[in-house]
């Protein structure tokens, strides 16, 4: 059965979706949980993590790498979540974080702009301007993260396998459309593509253990045989063969471990 | 009793999809294949509105901005006067972006997908996967531009859409059978208000297409039979020029008034 990740601008009815859908399928539904897995097993706090997952990086950070971090880690605690599949999720960025998994069925939930304003209105008892204001900047935030994180715009109709306006048709519709399309051959969790995810899983584990130190790195990994793609300069230092070492020792699922310096990331690496 | 307006990134796609669809439910089909009819209607030639239907005004193919603007003005009349017959799947004629706040028009858009759609385009002219990518996304930049050029709307804008259904792993068939249950819903039912609607719409387009046959920048809006136009013109042609959009307007089936705005056209007026 396959992974649903629901995206949406805020106050876009997405949450309701997602809960629907999840009640709907008996699948596990996740959003916060993420953040607090990767808060307790990186020993970050949730604050950082929800400010690196919602906000996009101001100057200082570009050249402190933090968010890379950050990101890495609520990657990492998404995948573990994930990899047993039957999950909906429906927390930030879960299109782009989950990429590369055959099984994920990647929705986007559009709201009329009116239409948020009042559920923001009713919600937090403010103005309509003071509404409007909040959810530009709101999705002004999201446009600059995707675009500074993946160079990605998050309103690329592209990214997603089924975008549902929420003006005309209502919750229960889209609710219909989603379980619908989960049933499709394409998005079953076939052999192949659970051993993709747990691949995925080791190699975001991977890196989140090496992007403090190395926050160029990428990796891939492919049947438990990891590959480590370094900056020339990174591959010499004496840190990263102790810390390669420790990753060996520590990480469940890996069978080889390579390492490539000086060469170009493959578009698959995490 | 509805109309399904389809549109796609890839043409053999939305042609496609848009027939299954049609025959699935019974409805007809509007096409470029009206296009020769507009073209007699409005005695231009078809292939100009074809040239108008795909690329922007240039020099090189003699294709002014006021000619480009208005052999789309005869195609988008000439649409909406057919779909005020219902039951309807259209596609191929930029419907989806001149048919806006009509609550019984459903709008669908089918994306290739990257690998599938890719795939294609590399088979279809022989090029590699990587060339087909920037092939697509040069396509895409160009439809995008085309339509912001043409009516103001991004046509990549995933909102302007009821519903958004890539094939990269729902396959034809789940798709059609997707868009043929949600045309079923209460919500894409025709209403009295929304053929209102379609009806003002259709007039408003009408009188567009009349009045940039033989002058440009005028805005028209419908209601009722009443008609509003908005144009600009220097203080010297201003009473000239809103006699002939009330002689011209006047003249066109279901108009009974006609009001005419117009704002100082500062250039004119410093020339």
């Amino acid at each position: 059965m396959p992974i649903i990740t629901i995206s949406r601008g805020s106050s876009s009815m997405g949450k309701a979706v997602a809960e629907k859908v999840a009640a709907r399928l008996g699948y596990r539904l996740i959003s916060r949980e993420v953040l607090l897995d990767a808060s307790s097993r990186f020993n970050v706090s949730e604050m950082k993590l929800e400010k690196a997952i919602h906000d996009a990086p101001g100057i200082l950070e570009r050249y402190r790498h933090s968010k890379q971090s950050y990101v890495a880690y609520i990657r990492s605690a998404l995948m573990e979540r994930i990899v047993d599949d039957n999950v909906v999720y429906h927390g930030l960025a879960g299109h782009l974080l989950l990429k590369g998994i055959p099984h994920v069925l990647k929705v986007r939930i559009n709201a009329d702009m009116e239409r948020r304003i009042k559920i923001v209105m009713e919600r937090d008892g403010i103005p309509a301007e003071e509404a409007r204001l909040r959810i530009q900047e709101d999705d002004k935030q999201r446009r600059k993260w995707t675009h500074s994180l993946y160079d990605q715009d998050p309103w690329d109709s592209s990214l997603y396998d089924l975008s549902i306006c929420i003006d005309k048709l209502s919750v229960d519709n889209a609710v219909e459309f989603i379980c619908q399309a989960a049933e499709t051959d394409g998005f079953q969790a076939t052999e192949r593509n659970r051993n993709k995810a747990a691949d995925m899983a080791i190699a975001c584990r991977v890196k989140a253990a090496l992007v403090d130190d190395f926050p160029h790195v990428g990796v891939t990994c492919e049947y438990g045989n990891v590959l480590i793609y370094v900056r020339a300069k990174d591959s010499v230092a004496g840190k990263l063969t102790k810390k390669l070492n420790q990753i060996r020792e520590t990480t469940d699922g890996i069978h080889h471990l390579e390492t490539h310096a000086g060469v170009e990331l493959p578009p698959d690496a995490v | 009793m509805s109309i399904i307006i389809i549109s796609s990134d890839v043409r053999e796609i939305e042609e496609m999809i848009a027939g299954k669809v049609a025959e699935e439910k019974g409805y007809g089909r509007l096409d470029r294949r009206i296009i020769n009819d507009v073209a007699a209607r409005h005695q231009v030639e078809p292939g100009r509105l074809i040239e108008a239907l795909e690329t922007t005004p240039s020099l090189f193919r003699k294709l002014s901005s006021r000619q480009w603007r208005y052999y789309l003005s005869c195609i988008e009349a000439d649409v909406l006067e057919r779909l005020l017959a219902d039951n309807l799947v259209c596609w191929g004629l930029a419907a989806h972006l001149y048919v806006t706040d009509i609550s019984h028009a459903m709008k669908i858009r089918v994306l290739a997908g990257k690998s599938s759609g890719l795939a294609k385009i590399a088979e279809e002219r022989g090029i590699s996967l990587q060339r087909a990518e920037t092939y697509r996304d040069d396509e895409m930049a160009r439809r995008k531009k085309w339509s912001l050029a043409a009516f103001n709307q991004d046509e990549t804008d995933l909102s302007r859409y009821d519903l958004v259904i890539s094939l990269d792993q729902i396959d034809p068939v789940e798709t059609v059978r997707t868009i043929t249950g949600a045309s079923e819903y209460r919500k894409f039912q025709v209403m009295t208000y929304s053929m209102k609607c379609l009806t003002d719409l259709a007039l408003a387009a009408k009188v567009h297409a009349v009045l940039l046959k033989s002058m440009a920048d005028v805005k028209v809006q419908a209601r009722d039979g009443s008609v509003v136009v908005s144009t600009r013109a220097s203080t010297r042609q201003k009473r000239k020029k809103t006699e002939t959009i009330k002689a011209l307007a006047g003249q066109v089936d279901g108009v009974g008034y006609v009001e005419v705005h117009v704002k100082k056209n500062f250039l004119k007026e410093t020339a």
